[in-house]
């Protein structure tokens, strides 16, 4: 049925005018228009709506109107006493933490007084409280000092998300049908405590698995204690993108298993091997603020910054050079560049230390490392590599760092500590303008925190990650990964989990892990609860940040750490933490093993002297001949991994490449484009070995040749209503193929065929419209 | 007909939305996101109609709260109860727990306001009060309630003499030539964006 729609604010119109038209006149009149017919509750507005037709609709409405008053009965919602002594109308400004990434971002959020709808023991009502309005960076915060990410001014939407859990959830139908009912809280503990009771019961305590997401902090901490104290084995930790690969060369070349801290501020000259550095990698805030400083922070001195990668990131546009290497390579570069310096004479081949020596060939100058070989090797040519070689060693401080696509290949390990070696090279590890370690922010091995399930050493031919440390739990806690979604599907995740008797998930939200379980006990947001991290990396000085809640919370959830502690107290052994409340936790500051780890000891000592690597070249799966593609999904700049496309605000960010909202897209080199008549937004299909999706076309100049890229994180079946069913999922295609050394996916090693399948048909939206500053395809005359 | 249409289809389908379709406290708020199939800023035709002739609705109070016992019999100060006037932007309606911290105690038992009263707050409910004044969105207006009391403003210059009056009630007509005026007089800035912005 056609509808109308107003266009906009009323119109402050003599009312004369249009009541005075006669109804059937106005019928005539409208009967000349054609009106767009609305589709959705949210409607566009009326094509061909002047002012004077707008008029004559409000005219004949009001006339109408006040015949038929037909209205809702008011005042149905109770009022709950308003807890907080607040000003009305005035803002505070209170303290809290980013939740996003485990960078630990301190914010501000400006709290003012509203009308709120809240769950109150089953109740539906209105309250008046502070609600957190907008948050900013936390100016006296030593990590991002006053900035903020698009991702981190995002957060607010996780509190007030139409799609939150906002009441404990017991499974309603079969599991993975997604159907949930409420059930109150005690029920829902009971339950928990009763399962843990039966594997108490029968000595089973090693069957209770628990999966995290990597963030450092009490909360991780309680769970780690909460799972010793059960019996448990200790928790894994989850995440698509992560870092394994460099802690682990980090711990190789430096003996610390550590993400790395850079100093850009100082640099005068950086060279990033595959990191997206000033978008989603490490700790971005810190670093755009240090490259800012290196940039334009001091008179007179620019510092030059070059990126090497296959596809052009946010980070990369950013870039004097971009250089393009073969995936995989970016080690072997890095070596080129060693060897042109330590050939020069400017840096001897000992300065490298213990990084060193973990390079075959290394002590005797890297021969095999000579400018001509690695051009054939990389595609850079061997003037280029002296030339950035002579540039590193000449500009002081300069610093390399490594990280993406170059890590997730078969040979990761490798590239990572040639790029280690480099900077112990050129004296740039632990100096002005280099890399550090942020003290305490040691991971793991060092530290007992949970190991990563995703890149444990293991060798290739073992049980896939998950699979093993899942498959003979009895009971499963979930907290915040979601590696139903973000996994390759020979992992059989789903599967896998599917087995498990009874799975708990403490999310905010479901989504396709969380549906799997029987019941779900909802978080607060990190707005409504204590909150307390430890970032690894991204300042010189240890950081421990904690803050308060910024509003009440507004449904019926509980902090999981209280949660958690309840659930040991309720036990029939009980668990004895030390702590009442997760508060209390949180304000008695870091536990003694995790403030025994700020006083970690000088690296270059305690550099494990591992074997020498040979330079082993990378693998691909899928034979090149019929996969002529190297496939590359990348982090997101809006979405990471995926796990916040349930933001709206964030998938109607514009990516900063291609300017592309709320659709998934596959970039593709232009002239490669052009020879497959493949043009913008036409459909592709993208087949691995491992499956195939379909998504719009991207031609971009900023990609090689050879590589196909696209944007994780859309592509969810069951994630809120702003993500679901929307794009493709870029890692349902890839294949279980492993860094062969740590045993971490190798995400950036599978290869595909593209095939054009349809005509563009306007998915694929662009903000900008298409790519400017790029010749059109017929020049102007 | 495509109108007679919209209204009968308005009509019927009001409610579907349940926890916005029931927020409905303050009248310039009312309803606005009430109606799947009408606009977000009209609900019914009755509601564009209203705001087209900018006619408000009648302020509709849960308990007829005497004004008058309360400031002329008693003596409270208007501020006590409406704190915010002095701190910041809005004055602000009360809560419970203002009225209970003297009606706790105090107060006629078999007066079914007091009754009333007594009864919310033993349900943990609150007033549903409902503002009387307001400037509608449109127009753009931000008005600042600390600065007129700094500049010794009465409350009974915008409010009218509430100290004679039971449940309040828009007595003066808030136009922007009613605010020029005393601008004017008190020469105070009369520049747009001191108010419209």
């Amino acid at each position: 049925m056609p509808l109308l729609t107003d266009v906009g604010g009323p119109a402050r119109w003599p009312v004369k005018e249009a009541v005075a038209r006669s109804a059937s006149a106005i019928a005539r009149s409208l009967k000349r228009r054609r009106y767009k017919t609305i589709a959705g509750p949210v409607g566009p507005t009326l094509e061909d709506m002047d002012r004077r037709q707008f008029i004559k609709i409000s005219g004949l409405t009001g006339s109408s109107a006040t015949l038929a008053s037909c209205g809702n009965p008011e005042y149905h919602l109770i009022r709950f006493i308003p807890e907080d002594r607040i000003v009305p109308g005035t803002a505070v400004w209170r303290p809290s933490i980013c939740p996003l990434c485990p960078a630990g971002c301190g914010l501000i959020a400006r709290v003012m007084d509203s009308e709120v709808e809240v769950l109150r023991d089953g109740q539906l009502g209105l309250t008046r409280m502070g609600l957190a309005k907008k948050l900013e960076g936390n100016p006296d915060h030593p990590i991002n000092r006053g900035k903020l990410c698009t991702r981190g001014q995002a957060a607010a939407e996780i509190t007030y998300h139409p799609d939150r859990v906002g009441h404990p959830l017991k499974r309603a139908g079969a599991r993975g049908e997604g159907k949930f009912e409420e059930i109150p809280w005690d029920q829902a503990l009971g339950e928990l405590v009763s399962k843990l009771d039966a594997l108490e019961a029968a000595n089973d305590q090693k069957k209770l698995a628990i999966l995290l997401r990597p963030q450092r902090g009490a909360r991780t901490e309680l769970i780690k204690q909460f799972a010793a104290g059960f019996g448990a084995p200790a928790p894994q930790t989850f995440e698509f993108f992560n870092d394994d690969v460099l802690r682990r060369a980090n711990a190789l070349s430096f003996g610390i298993h550590q993400l790395p801290t850079f100093d850009l501020a100082e640099s005068r000259y950086v060279v990033s091997f595959g990191a997206d550095f000033l978008g989603t990698w490490n700790s971005p805030v810190a670093q755009n603020i240090g490259y800012g400083q290196m940039r334009q922070g001091k008179p007179g001195s620019r510092g030059k910054f070059v990126q090497v990668e296959y596809r052009m990131s946010q980070t990369g546009a950013n870039a004097d050079e971009w250089v393009a290497v073969k995936p995989g390579m970016e080690g072997v570069l890095a070596l080129g560049i060693a060897q042109v310096i330590i050939k020069s004479g400017a840096r001897k081949a000992a300065d490298a230390g213990p990084a060193g020596m973990l390079i075959d060939g290394w002590p005797a100058g890297l021969a095999e490392y000579a400018p001509q070989e690695v051009s054939k090797r990389t595609g850079v040519s061997a003037a280029r590599v002296e030339r950035l070689a002579k540039e590193f060693v000449e500009q002081r401080p300069a610093v390399a760092m490594i990280a993406g696509a170059a890590l997730a290949q078969t040979n990761g390990l490798f590239n990572a500590l040639a790029v280690n070696a480099l900077n112990a090279l050129v004296g740039s590890v632990g100096m002005l303008g280099g890399v550090f370690f942020m003290q305490g922010g040691v991971l793991e091995e060092i530290a007992g925190g949970p190991r990563s399930a995703s890149a444990t050493t293991r060798s290739p031919n073992e049980r896939p990650p998950l699979q093993q440390e899942v498959r003979d739990a009895q009971v499963l806690m979930l907290d915040g990964p979601n590696p139903v979604y973000a996994a390759p599907p020979a992992w059989k995740v789903r599967e896998t989990l599917m087995q498990v008797p009874y799975i708990v998930s403490f999310g905010n939200f479901i989504d396709e892990t969380s549906a799997l379980a029987d019941v779900i006990l909802p978080d607060h947001s990190f707005l409504e609860s204590w909150v307390h991290s430890m970032p690894e990396s991204g300042a010189k000085t240890a950081v421990v940040s904690t803050a308060g809640p910024v509003m009440q919370p507004l449904h019926e959830t509980r902090a999981t750490g209280d949660v958690i502690l309840d659930v040991g107290r309720r036990l029939k052994k009980p668990l004895e933490l030390p702590w009442k409340t997760f508060e209390e936790m949180v304000k008695a500051g870091p536990s003694p093993a995790a403030s025994a780890s700020i006083e970690a000891s000088p690296y270059r000592a305690r550099a494990s002297r591992g074997e020498a690597r040979k330079f082993v070249e990378p693998q691909f799966d899928g034979d090149a001949n019929e996969y002529a593609f190297h496939f590359l999904p990348y982090p997101s700049q809006a979405l990471l991994d995926g796990s916040l496309a349930h933001l709206p605000l964030l998938q109607e960010l514009p990516d900063p490449m291609s300017s592309a909202i709320w659709s998934s897209w596959v970039e593709i080199n232009m002239q490669t484009a052009n020879r497959l008549g493949i043009r913008q937004g036409d459909w592709v299909e993208i087949t691995s070995r491992q499956g195939t999706i379909r998504v719009p076309a991207f031609p971009s100049p900023g990609i090689a040749p050879d590589v196909v890229a696209m944007p994780a994180g859309q592509g969810h079946e069951n994630f809120t209503r702003y993500a679901t069913g929307r794009g493709a999922n870029p890692i349902s295609i890839l294949a279980p193929i492993a860094e062969s050394e740590t045993g971490a996916l190798a995400w950036a090693a599978t290869r595909v065929k593209i095939n054009r399948v349809a005509d563009a048909d306007g998915s694929l939206v662009l903000f900008a419209g298409s790519l400017r500053e790029y010749p059109p395809e017929k020049p102007h005359r | 007909m495509l109108a007679t249409i919209g209204i009968a289809f308005g009509c019927v389908q009001q409610p579907r939305v349940p926890a916005y379709a029931q927020r409905a406290v303050d009248p310039y708020v009312a309803r606005r996101w009430s109606s799947p199939v009408f606009t977000t800023a009209h609900a019914t035709f009755g509601d564009s109609a209203r705001d087209y002739l900018n006619i408000r609705p009648k302020a509709q109070q849960p308990i007829d709260f005497p004004h008058k016992i309360h400031t002329d019999d008693i003596g409270v100060y208007c501020d006590t109860c409406h704190t915010g006037v002095s701190k910041g932007v809005r004055a602000g309606i009360p809560s419970i727990n203002v009225c209970m911290s003297c009606h706790a105690d105090i107060g006629d038992a078999g007066d079914p306001r007091i009754q009333a009263l007594r009864d919310h707050a033993k349900r943990g409910e609150d007033l549903a009060w409902q503002r009387v004044y307001g400037f509608l969105r449109e127009s753009h207006v931000r008005f600042n309630h600390a600065p007129h009391i700094r500049a010794k403003v009465e409350c009974s210059t915008c409010h009218g003499d509430l100290t004679q009056m039971t449940v309040a009630e828009p007595a003066v007509n808030h136009t922007m030539g009613f605010c020029i005026d005393c601008h004017k007089q008190k020469a105070a800035s009369i520049d747009c964006l001191t108010c419209h912005y």
